[in-house]
């Protein structure tokens, strides 16, 4: 605020200037509102609603996809009552013949019931009464809505007109990066927000995703029961989007839920004290929303039902093939979403990596299915290819009974069959593949590096990026499901949700309760094998899974380079950052400290490199390693060396741009390509004036992903270092995989059985009756770190009598036998320190440190 | 919320609950009100004068500054023996709360009424005890005078500190942040509300509004 509005001020004015002994002596300009932002009541909706409208491109277009979604929810209604009702379906078979004076022909005309007759049906079915007043008060609620909505946003359409000088034609071109920039710039004038000066992007985004924040937090907890194991299915995923519907009510907005208002948790979840009466509380709530759902479960079902059929069929008939095609799951988004990342930047992500994941997929075709495939498409071909020809000669042929329909469905028939034939061009790489994909989703558990091949890969993978065809099918069965998993998953759940909430909950001035993994702390919730060795103080229940922390904040970092974050984290950047150029110019790969792996003597970033060849594009064409390696080399360390902090993207574009040429030159003279990059690069630099903030943006994607596969190359090579943890902390799941012991055998890498496994990729969640009951939590981290403990201890109660014997058993004699000595020694240094206490204790104990603690 | 709040706690006997409350919701106010406005052409006005006024307190140890208004003394009065009542009435050590909250309103279009936003909120939570004898009423007058001087001298530095304030109004819209309905004084725009023991619970009527804004707003 540059003037301040305070009675001391006017007072001091008055000394300075006022002649003595006049009236009204003294004169003041009123400031008037010139603005109506000053000082907004609800923050959260409102960045949200500034968020919305700049994903929706405008007012405009929102609007007018708000209206056809009103009118196609009428139209849905209205056909289906229509044809269940209003068609005399002898006519249309021509089961019965009309009797026309004028012409023969039957007319879609006379397929309808007279109105009266149509009317009289439909007052006379129960069903279709119910039918209607249910949708009735659902468009009903919907129009509401719709009304209350248009207000609304008219408001933040003059809030982008006025305040931020935006035009709505414009703001489908603009980036979020600058609306939020312009957001930034007029907290200083119009004081949005009352707490502080000036705003921070991570406040804004605090806002818009707070519960998003928790809900990402808690899969990455494994908190919520979404993953099961069937009987028949094995493990599986079932997150639709009832069940997120049902959670979010629940926690966040519903009726007697966690939070008080959008900001800020209720004050009696904030306290230790009656957590237990709390979570029986919660039950109980959990419960009678759980039979709320049971009891509308056949409105749901029928709601579904009706808009599959009338979204999908049409789809559906038009390109047989997309119920074939994959789509990122739900709860793929939710376990691939950074903390604080927005809805257009995480689809994006995926949506880059959309194309490696497929092609990653179709390598697992089952070799079974692709013979009788082909064979069926054959048969089906040649019966198509005659009924084609015959129509060609005579049109007659088609109105042959059935001769159309049955060309319909041989087409459909063919087209499914084609799906399960693999492309003949394509080369089996999985490794590569996922590398690539990797590079775009950021996440994957541990095991899978090194063992993208297997089956079991695969079908995990798949949880993530499952078939349309599936997802459909779950939301239709989602209205069932959903009852089920709230009363009896969800229930048993609730004194950990309690603890998560009130352990993960920090106030932030000025943007109010938020969860404490969104402030991407390192030392609050880094792990230590992800590269926040020592800056970390995190307990293994305060430890985000997966590297979410350190992945999180390099992210929201590269995307927002405006943001200042506090001092040691920004150290934590800087030093990853450095790093990362480091190994790029770093020529001699073998005297640098941080290459730790035994066999290959090539440098971190050039090896994590040389698996994609391009971030890019994805190229299969190398098959020789050495031209490989070369070319990783070259190729890598000419994006990395651009990757200066100042002007990295514009740098970047240009050796990219070389890494794309580069590989397109195959596996011949691959030595040339280095130079070739960098007379690119430099070349590129002149159209520096011409980037616009779009297209560095765009670059900040590479270079997250450049930096997501350094981070994983690392935590690969540290996680060789300290298996012990790993497999102590998720024996249960290391188990799972020693079970099988025919894919050892076939594992040519030493190390892939060790993997660590990911705590979001256990097996099934821990049995409620290893809940502690025991009140000594009432500290934070005391009764966190109970948490986390049953699950190893029941795991392994359940699988082997003694705990002790099973550990010597699983850690240590695997880690012994399969990690060589040597390297052992080496990595010690680079080791956490404070693992080696771990070591000893267990040694002494027998026993791991945890489960240790536990009993 | 997008509004400061401030908590002050005291913690007082019975007799003495009318007093420290006016003395600290006076102290507040009388930062936060100014002299009347007469506006003249362009927007200009020119501010009038506001007296103040020494009050000594009967039970505590203590003397306040107030604006000299007895309209403004009789609102506050009003709501502070209608806390005091309620808290009498729930027995002996009751626990309650009193809030001044500076809003602003703003104008909304036709399906809204006007909102009021509050940019301020000062909670003073008031713990009643009985004391035992005549020895002890005596430390507690001064002890809760020392104590009150403390709360004065606390609610001074956050006023003092450059935060938030509404901008100065033109003379339409002096209304939307100005209460000038007094003839006298005119403050920012507050309102003072009372909440008697500790529940937690939100009237029904606050917990129905949230409602049907959660439904409308998903």
């Amino acid at each position: 605020m540059a003037h301040i509005d305070t009675e001391y001020q006017r007072l001091e004015a008055s000394y300075s200037d006022s002649p003595p002994g006049e009236e009204n002596l003294l004169m003041h300009v009123a400031e008037g509102a010139k603005s109506q932002w000053h000082h907004i009541e609800n923050l959260d909706l409102f960045f949200q609603r500034v968020y919305n409208l700049h994903q929706k491109n405008g007012f405009t277009c929102m609007l007018m996809g708000e209206i056809f979604e009103l009118i196609q929810l009428l139209f849905v209604v209205g056909f289906t009552v229509f044809l269940a009702n209003c068609v005399d379906y002898d006519v249309l078979f021509a089961n019965k013949f009309v009797n026309h004076t004028d012409s023969s022909k039957v007319t879609l005309p006379d397929a309808f019931l007279p109105t009266d007759v149509c009317s009289a049906r439909i007052r006379h079915n129960g069903f279709v009464i119910f039918v209607l007043i249910i949708s009735g008060v659902f468009w009903l609620h919907r129009f509401v809505k719709f009304i209350y909505n248009v207000c609304c946003y008219w408001e933040i359409r003059s809030f982008y007109i006025n305040a931020l000088k935006m035009t709505m034609s414009e703001l489908p071109y603009a980036t979020w990066q600058e609306v939020q920039a312009r957001i930034v710039e007029i907290q200083k004038e119009h004081q949005i927000c009352i707490h502080k000066k000036e705003l921070t992007e991570l406040d804004i985004y605090h806002r818009i995703l707070r519960f998003k924040n928790y809900m990402v937090a808690m899969v990455n907890k494994s908190l919520l029961p979404v993953r099961f194991r069937l009987p028949v299915l094995g493990e599986c995923v079932f997150y639709t989007r009832g069940l997120k519907y049902n959670f979010e009510l629940i926690f966040f907005w519903g009726p007697g839920s966690l939070f008080e208002n959008e900001w800020s948790l209720k004050p009696e979840y904030k306290r230790g004290g009656n957590r237990l009466e709390l979570a029986d509380r919660l039950a109980s709530r959990i419960l009678w929303i759980g039979i709320a759902n049971l009891l509308l479960c056949p409105v749901i079902l029928l709601w579904q039902i009706l808009n599959a059929f009338f979204s999908y069929t049409e789809v559906i008939k038009r390109e047989p093939g997309s119920l074939g095609a994959r789509c990122w799951s739900l709860y793929g988004r939710c376990y691939l979403r950074h903390f604080n990342e927005l809805d257009h930047e995480l689809m994006s992500r995926l949506s880059k990596g959309y194309k490696a994941a497929s092609k990653y997929m179709n390598c697992f075709l089952s070799p079974v299915l692709t013979v009788v495939a082909k064979n069926v498409a054959f048969f089906a071909g040649s019966l198509l290819a005659v009924l084609i020809a015959l129509t060609i000669y005579d049109e007659d042929v088609l109105a042959v009974e059935h001769v159309l329909s049955s060309i319909t469905l041989l087409g459909v028939c063919i087209t499914v069959c084609r799906s399960f034939i693999p492309d003949k061009h394509m080369v089996f790489c999985p490794e590569q593949l996922l590398r690539v994909i990797l590079a775009h989703i950021h996440y994957m558990p541990d095991h899978w590096q090194g063992n993208a091949h297997r089956y079991e890969t695969r079908d995990q993978f798949s949880q993530l990026f499952q078939y349309k065809a599936v997802f459909i099918l779950e939301e239709l069965l989602s209205p069932v499901v959903t009852p089920i998993i709230l009363i009896f998953c969800l229930r048993r759940k609730s004194l950990e949700i309690i603890d998560f909430f009130r352990n993960f909950t920090v106030e932030v001035i000025g943007v109010g309760d938020t969860c404490s993994f969104a402030q991407m702390d390192i030392r609050q919730h880094g792990h230590p094998a992800w590269m926040s060795e020592g800056k970390t103080e995190a307990s293994i229940y305060q430890q985000a899974e997966d590297g979410k922390t350190e992945l999180s904040l390099m992210h929201f970092a590269i995307t927002n380079p405006h943001w200042q974050p506090p001092l040691e984290t920004t150290h934590f950047i800087s030093q990853l950052k450095e790093r990362v150029h480091r190994e790029a110019t770093g020529a001699s790969a073998d005297t640098h400290p941080l290459s730790l792996s035994e066999s290959e003597p090539r440098s971190l970033v050039a090896n994590l490199l040389a698996g994609p060849p391009t971030l890019g594009s994805v190229h299969f064409g190398r098959e020789s390693l050495t031209n490989h390696a070369a070319a990783g080399m070259s190729d890598g360390a000419s994006a990395l060396r651009s990757l200066s902090p100042v002007s990295s993207s514009l740098h970047l574009r240009g050796s990219l741009s070389a890494v794309h040429r580069a590989s397109g030159l195959t596996s011949r003279a691959m030595a040339g390509s280095g130079t070739d990059a960098r007379t690119v690069s430099s070349g590129s630099s002149a159209w520096e004036g011409q980037l616009t903030s779009l297209v560095l943006s765009e670059y900040a994607s590479t270079e997250m992903s450049i930096h997501a596969l350094y981070m994983h190359e690392l935590h690969k090579q540290q996680s060789r270092a300290d298996l012990s943890r790993h497999t102590w902390h998720r024996q249960e799941s290391d188990e799972s995989s020693d079970s099988i012991p025919d894919e050892v055998r076939s594992e040519p890498n030493t190390h892939s059985r060790n993997f660590p496994r990911s705590h979001t990729f256990p097996t099934t969640a821990p049995s409620p009756s290893a809940i502690p009951t025991s009140a000594s939590a009432t500290s934070g981290t005391s009764s966190g770190q109970e948490r986390v403990k049953p699950q190893s201890s029941t795991g392994q109660r359940r699988h082997s009598g003694p705990t002790t014997d099973h550990f010597s058993a699983g850690g240590n004699v695997t880690r012994s036998a399969r990690v060589p000595m040597g390297g052992w020694a080496e990595d010690g240094q680079a080791a956490p320190k404070h693992h080696e206490p771990l070591l000893e204790e267990s040694s002494e104990d027998e026993m791991p440190p945890h489960i240790h603690k536990v009993i | 919320m997008n509004c400061r709040s401030e908590v002050l706690e005291v913690t007082v006997e019975a007799r003495q609950v009318e007093e420290a409350m006016l003395a600290l919701l006076h102290t507040i106010l009388l930062h936060r009100s100014t002299g009347k406005f007469h506006y003249k052409k362009e927007g200009t006005y020119s501010i009038g004068t506001v007296g103040t006024q020494d009050i000594d307190c009967d039970f505590i140890d203590f003397t306040f500054v107030r604006v000299s208004s007895e309209e403004l003394d009789r609102v506050i009065r009003k709501a502070v023996s209608e806390f005091k009542d309620a808290l009498g009435n729930t027995g002996s050590d009751g626990m309650g709360q009193i809030s001044l909250e500076f809003y602003q309103k703003k104008k909304s279009r036709w399906p809204f009424s006007d909102e009021c936003i509050p940019w301020e909120m000062w909670s003073i939570k008031v713990n009643v005890v009985n004391l035992a004898n005549e020895q002890e009423r005596q430390i507690c007058r001064e002890k809760v005078g020392e104590k009150l001087g403390e709360k004065v001298i606390n609610v001074v530095e956050v006023i003092n500190r450059h935060e938030y304030l509404p901008k100065m109004p033109t003379q339409s819209e002096v209304d939307n942040v100005f209460d000038t309905s007094l003839k006298d004084v005119q403050p920012y725009l507050y309102k003072i509300t009372y909440q008697i023991t500790d529940s937690l619970g939100t009237s029904v009527s606050t917990t129905m509004r949230r409602l049907i804004k959660d439904t409308l707003a998903l």
